[in-house]
């Protein structure tokens, strides 16, 4: 089964739903980046500029990444799900009703819980941060509970599809709904049920790494698989080695969490598991990345052409590296360089940034003129959003890298002695504050790659609001939804 | 494309591969909670035991029952008040060379004298010390001991010896003051006995006990400062009435539990665990830096965390390692300065200044650089304190015995080769 048979018979869809989430989305990721660089700077470049309660990086920071993750990135899925998972069904939404109301919950517990992280509301579990209540009102509750009734409309949409058979698309769809309901409860509410200390830290770090590894990347890679055969018009290489890749995702996720605790206060044979777990990412990866290629494999020249296919190819490579990072990096003698410094921070923007970020909005190329039947506004700022994005992730993530890396080697190598006094007298020698300063002008240029993005990416909204808002510029085109 | 017939009922058109797959997500992602999630807690006891009955009791006996603040009149002066219970803390009344101690014949028994040979007297009774009631059997002593000290050393002056007298309050509970640095307390562990065999916790039949020494009555007057209400302590004022009087408004006094509590709280709200981990790590460069300069600090262990309700092990070192810093960093001076301002304090550091983490000074003339610590300094304070402080009694090295990846064989073995 190919995506291209799909377009027979269209029965008429209703967007709204996808206009709900995918809109606000949009404004939300150009906040959020601008989160990300201010406090780049305030953080680091130029360090507590703006002091005071409510500005420091540590209350900023959950702020930044409370807008990329949730209000951005999910948000953004969640929209793009409903645009293409009715279309791979050929029925409509099970209820756009039921698609408003959600998103309506969706957007009236996000927004405040994210924005009142600096009058102290953290709840100091990583990607966990959400408060359980603001007030009185249990918004982490109700924001969960606008997750279940999405999952509902889903389900019930592939439920009553017309299409029998399944494409890959609609498998990671499903998953991920499964995967994220029981991650969510486990990671938000089952944390509670363990006794205290490092229980809960096992359960912590398993929804850590569960809420990249079976939320973004199936939601992502969905999108992938669904967008490139659209803009490329032509099939998936091979519906097998998709769900190959699908079913060792399943297998091999959710033991990895404590890949992130290596050397730390946590049982060996745990951490053990989770490395060799970690290994097995490979197979995964490499089918993803084989496949998306190799569907291009005859139509390269679209490459060039294609604003949307560039982002597309371009994050399945920058998935490429995130993977091929991630298992080695959990190795204990690899961790041991590479943990705890920016190398983690440059690993993390590279896939929620660089790989799902770039098909997210491949996507939205792809939505937002379909749904309001016009044509994109400016191909050419468009072109320039593509190249400033690429251009500005250099800068961006591989100072993270190279200056990690360095502090990371510093740490473990700067002392040395014949016997442990003079080990420790020469480590006490440089002190920990150096490494600091040795991550200034490394910091200094992630941050304006920071700034690069950020206009790439202002180009884009202004290019998406124009498209939405203003009267077509060209005669319209024939819009394949 | 073939379509699906529409008039089939709900589950009949999920067709059988779909169900398969749905169980077989549930059972992948099933095993796996329950051999990382759940197996860990009933396979190694380290995860939920505690290391030492000295972290069990400074949980359980000492933090609910040690009470800090600080009067709106001498808010430089942190006030630190014991709450003694009838039947559960122990108290030693222990003489040294400079304190002395008058007893009545019935209490004379709780009393270990200076230099006698018996092992140290604990008891659970609720007793106090206060100045003598009785000026001239003070007077009398200090008199002998000043003639004493001059037989002796002939040239010097005599040192201020100090006479208290002990008394039975007569309630079950009191409130007292003793010598304390405000992070550890005194702890026995071997060569002592305990008195009142028939008024006993069950934390008395640990093999170390803590206990408090030489505990005097709590007293405070109150008075009006610039139209404005206070209190101070005042060995001759009037003493506290209850537990509520102590915490109540005027006196806010929390206990130490309730700050650590609060510190955990304010270390999650302001970030801090976004740029400190909280862990010292099976290696070499972790357990010498957070070590001491002869001997390497122990590794984290699963149990230093148990009695926390969040925990912050951290995946980012922007600031340096916090796991030990209640070794490391003990002064309340220092954490004052440095949380007024990182910059000045340690030159070089990128930190924000947590100035919020202060109250102006009420007198408008603090000889002081830095703001009044408010009870949100006090609060991270005796949170960072808790950390690596309680992994083993103030009596033992903690180093010993706990250094896994035998770090000093592993520095100096690998050179000699």
């Amino acid at each position: 089964m190919t995506v291209s048979t799909t377009t027979s018979a269209q029965p008429t869809y209703n967007d709204t739903a996808v206009k709900w989430m995918v809109y606000p989305a949009i404004i939300f990721m150009i906040l959020g980046m601008f989160f990300g660089v201010f406090i780049a700077f305030n953080g680091l470049v130029f360090p507590d500029y703006f002091s005071g309660e409510y500005v420091h990086f540590g209350k900023v920071r959950p702020v930044h990444v409370g807008h990329v993750t949730l209000l951005w990135l999910l948000s953004a899925n969640v929209g793009l799900f409903y645009y293409f998972i009715p279309r791979l069904c050929g029925v409509p939404l099970w209820s756009t009703r039921l698609a408003i109301t959600s998103s309506i919950l969706w957007w009236a517990t996000l927004i405040p819980m994210v924005y009142s992280f600096p009058l102290g509301t953290n709840s100091g579990w990583e990607y966990a941060e959400i408060p359980e209540f603001l007030g009185y009102i249990p918004t982490k509750a109700l924001f969960a509970f606008s997750w279940i009734l999405t999952v509902i409309n889903l389900t019930m949409t592939i439920a009553t599809r017309k299409f029998e058979k399944m494409y890959v698309s609609l498998w990671y769809t499903m998953g991920t709904m499964l995967w994220t309901t029981f991650t969510i409860l486990v990671g938000v509410w089952g944390i509670w049920l363990v006794p205290g200390g490092i229980s809960r830290v096992n359960v912590n770090f398993f929804y850590v790494h569960n809420l990249v590894g079976l939320i973004f990347t199936p939601m992502g890679l969905a999108q992938a698989y669904y967008f490139l055969p659209k803009f490329a018009n032509t099939p998936i290489y091979s519906h097998k080695l998709s769900m190959i890749g699908f079913w060792t995702i399943a297998f091999t996720y959710a033991w990895i969490g404590s890949h992130h605790i290596l050397h730390g206060p946590i049982s060996q044979w745990l951490q053990t598991t989770a490395i060799v777990f970690s290994i097995w990412l490979f197979i995964p990866v490499w089918s993803v990345v084989y496949n998306l290629f190799s569907t291009l494999r005859q139509k390269w020249y679209l490459y060039n052409e294609s604003v949307p296919i560039r982002f597309i190819i371009m994050g399945v490579i920058f998935y490429l590296i995130t993977c091929v990072q991630g298992p080695l990096q959990a190795l204990r003698n690899v961790s041991e360089i590479t943990s705890k410094n920016d190398w983690i921070i440059g690993h993390s923007h590279i896939s929620l940034f660089a790989t799902f970020t770039f098909f997210a909005i491949a996507g939205i190329y792809w939505v937002i003129p379909a749904i309001t039947k016009k044509p994109l506004w400016s191909q050419r700022l468009a072109s320039w959003h593509f190249n400033l994005s690429l251009l500005g992730s250099i800068p961006f993530i591989a100072p993270l890298w190279i200056g990690g890396f360095l502090r990371g080697m510093l740490w473990a190598t700067w002392a040395d002695g014949s016997t442990y006094a003079e080990y420790h007298a020469n480590l006490a020698a440089l002190p920990f504050i150096d490494t600091v300063a040795e991550m200034h002008y490394w910091w200094m240029t992630r941050a304006y790659g920071g700034l690069i993005i950020l206009f790439a990416n202002s180009i884009f909204v202004i290019n998406m609001y124009n498209t939405i808002l203003l009267p077509a510029r060209h005669a319209p085109q024939e819009v394949t939804a | 494309m073939t379509e699906a017939n529409n008039k089939k009922g709900f589950w009949q058109s999920f067709e059988l591969s779909a169900l398969v797959a749905i169980t077989g997500i549930i059972v992948l992602f099933s095993s796996a909670v329950i051999v990382t999630l759940i197996a860990p807690n009933f396979v190694d006891p380290t995860w939920t035991q505690p290391t030492t009955p000295y972290q069990v009791q400074m949980h359980e006996i000492s933090d609910p029952n040690f009470y800090i603040s600080s009067s709106p009149i001498q808010p430089e002066e942190i006030q630190a008040v014991y709450h003694l219970k009838n039947g559960f803390t122990l108290l030693a009344f222990q003489e040294s060379y400079t304190t002395r101690i008058l007893a009545s014949k019935e209490l004379e028994k709780y009393v270990t004298r200076y230099q006698s040979s018996t092992p140290l007297k604990l008891t659970s009774k609720v007793l106090l010390l206060r100045p003598p009631a009785d000026k001239s059997k003070a007077d009398a002593l200090q008199k002998e001991l000043n003639e004493e000290w001059k037989k002796s050393n002939p040239k010097e002056t005599s040192p201020n010896f100090v006479i208290l007298e002990l008394f039975e309050p007569k309630e079950n509970e009191a409130f007292a003051v003793a010598p304390t640095d405000g992070v550890l307390e005194d702890w026995v562990d071997e060569n002592f006995v305990i008195l009142d065999k028939n008024n006993q916790h069950s934390y008395h039949n640990d093999p170390g006990v803590i206990f408090i020494n030489n505990p005097l009555e709590y007293k405070v007057q109150y008075i009006t400062y610039f139209g404005k209400k206070g209190w101070l302590y005042d060995p001759a004022g009037e003493p506290i009435a209850s537990l509520e009087q102590l915490k109540g408004g005027d006196m806010g006094f929390r206990s130490r539990q309730e700050l650590i509590q609060i510190g955990e709280t304010i270390y999650a709200h302001e970030g801090c665990w976004y740029c400190h981990t909280d862990q010292t790590r099976t290696l070499v460069q972790d357990v010498v830096l957070n070590g001491s300069d002869s001997f390497p600090a122990p590794p984290s262990s699963p149990n230093e965390y148990i009695y926390n309700r969040i925990t912050f092990p951290g995946t980012h070192r922007i600031g340096p390692d916090l796991s030990r810093v209640g070794i490391k960093r003990p002064s309340r001076d220092w954490h004052r300065s440095h949380f007024w301002s990182p910059k000045t304090a340690s030159k070089g550091s990128i930190m924000p200044a947590f100035q919020h983490f202060f109250d102006e000074d009420p007198r408008g003339s603090s000889v002081r650089t830095t703001g009044i610590p408010n009870y949100k300094f006090e609060a991270i304070y005796q949170y960072l304190m808790t950390k690596g402080t309680r992994i083993t009694p103030p009596t033992q090295a903690w180093w010993l015995g706990k250094d896994p990846i035998n770090t000093i064989n592993l520095i100096e073995g690998a050179r000699s080769k």
